[in-house]
């Protein structure tokens, strides 16, 4: 029987190969153009019709649009407008490229550390610039919690730099993690159908309740690394 | 708190991760670790294809999903806006209606009740004429009756003979006017008759 995470090696599709970078189109890359195409597809056809009392699809794109716009004027505000576009594109992408790993044979590509990674840094990177551009120096006080005792400060501020420094890992591990173990799960409890013939009744009903909880995981932690950018976003402009 | 909740459920999957990675190991007879995640030869096509699809798709949400969707959303609030403010103007219109009907209402009752109050009156003051003037009649007449009773009586009380008979007088003498003409074809005076009548009355009182 093949390794649980088996499942997570990658297989060149088009080999290609730039300046002696491997930069094949493997299946991850597969699932992420048919994300792109997912995520187009959904949101520009649904709205074809423009109608103004939507039907069901129109209905679930307006929604989605309005739960990322609702997101980030609840969570950084009026000037969080400008990153709209951005978050709402990061937000489907995740969430899409879940959900598709949830079909049979298909790649999770939001199960690889090195692209929740590479996103979870770029949002870093890009927080920490928007807040030097907006405050300058006066951005570092974002280390020193307000109302903080002098006598606390030597201890607080390497704990609120570490703390700082430790999100994008935990912002990137969190999403791995999550479809990594859950596709795991379900591997080994499929392995378990094969080697139990009949009894194997049993793994497979804690295999569909298991299917049913992975896309809620898949959706809410599209969920949950959104708002936590936009949690990363509002320190940067308002600086606690 | 729903974000440590969140990451206590990560926790938990992690954990459970790391218990299946030996069993993952013993079961595929690998020698060594070997999470496909962790081979960095992978990492340089996988950062490539993300950012590409990451860009295209940025591109295609930007520009060409979000103004339609934003789009079709400020329609539809707009006509909602629209359609309250046309509700709201039409109602102030029936407010407004209702108050001149109102009023309206009010000044034709008020009319009414006038009318019928002058007609009332017409009639009462018409009714009191009226009785007024029969009344003026009755009491005319009464009067006229009762001096005519009072003059006869007068006559009756002080005339004596002469006044007393004129009625006597007269039923005698047409009477006799016609006696005579009828049985001796003759008209006669009524002065003759008159003389004629006292000298017959004389001669049988005597």
């Amino acid at each position: 029987m093949a390794s649980p995470v088996e499942q997570f090696k990658l297989k060149s599709l088009v080999p290609l190969e730039l300046g002696g970078v491997d930069l094949s189109f493997t299946t991850s890359s597969l699932w992420m153009t048919v994300t792109v195409a997912a995520v187009t597809a959904f949101l520009t056809l649904s709205m074809r019709g423009g109608r103004l009392v939507p039907g069901r699809w129109q209905s679930m794109a307006e929604m989605s649009y309005e739960f990322i716009a609702n997101m980030i004027r609840e969570n950084v505000g009026a000037e969080g407008r400008k990153y709209f576009p951005f978050i709402f594109t990061l937000f489907m992408f995740i969430l899409v490229g879940n959900l598709v790993g949830m079909i049979p044979f298909a790649y999770t590509f939001t199960s690889q550390i090195i692209v929740t990674f590479v996103m979870a840094a770029t949002i870093f990177v890009g927080v920490t610039v928007i807040g030097l551009i907006r405050h300058g120096l006066h951005f570092f006080s974002l280390f020193v919690p307000s109302g903080t005792p002098l006598i606390l400060a030597p201890l607080l501020i390497p704990i609120e730099i570490i703390s700082y420094f430790v999100r994008p890992v935990s912002l990137s591990v969190r999403l791995f993690a999550n479809m990594m173990a859950g596709h795991t799960m379900m591997k080994v409890f499929g392995g378990f159908t094969v080697l139990l013939g009949v009894l194997g009744v049993a793994p497979i009903i804690l295999l569909v309740a298991l299917t049913g909880f992975e896309i809620m995981v898949a959706v809410l932690q599209a969920y949950v690394f959104t708002v936590l950018t936009c949690l990363y976003l509002n320190d940067a402009i308002h600086l606690h | 708190m729903n974000c440590k909740s969140l990451l206590s459920l990560t926790a938990i999957l992690h954990c459970s991760l790391w218990f299946l990675i030996p069993q993952a190991k013993a079961a595929s007879g690998d020698a060594g670790p070997k999470l496909p995640q962790l081979d960095v030869q992978t990492y340089a096509s996988q950062i490539f294809w993300l950012v590409v699809s990451f860009i295209v798709l940025y591109f295609l949400v930007a520009k060409v999903a979000m103004p339609r969707i934003s789009e079709v959303l400020e329609e539809r609030q707009e006509r909602i806006e629209d359609d309250l403010d046309k509700a709201e103007t039409l109602k102030k219109e029936a407010y407004l209606v209702k108050i001149e009907y109102e009023k309206a209402l009010l000044s034709a009752r008020e009319r009414a009740s006038n009318a019928t109050r002058k007609a009332q009156d017409e009639i009462t003051k018409r009714g009191a004429e009226v009785e007024a003037l029969a009344n003026q009649k009755v009491s005319n007449m009464l009067k006229d009756a009762e001096n005519r009773i009072e003059k006869a009586r007068l006559e009756v009380d002080s005339g004596g003979d002469a006044s007393a008979d004129t009625l006597e007088q007269s039923v005698a003498r047409d009477i006799v006017g016609d006696t005579v003409r009828k049985l001796i074809g003759v008209d006669v005076s009524s002065n003759d008759i008159d003389k004629a009548i006292s000298n017959t009355v004389r001669e049988q009182t005597r």
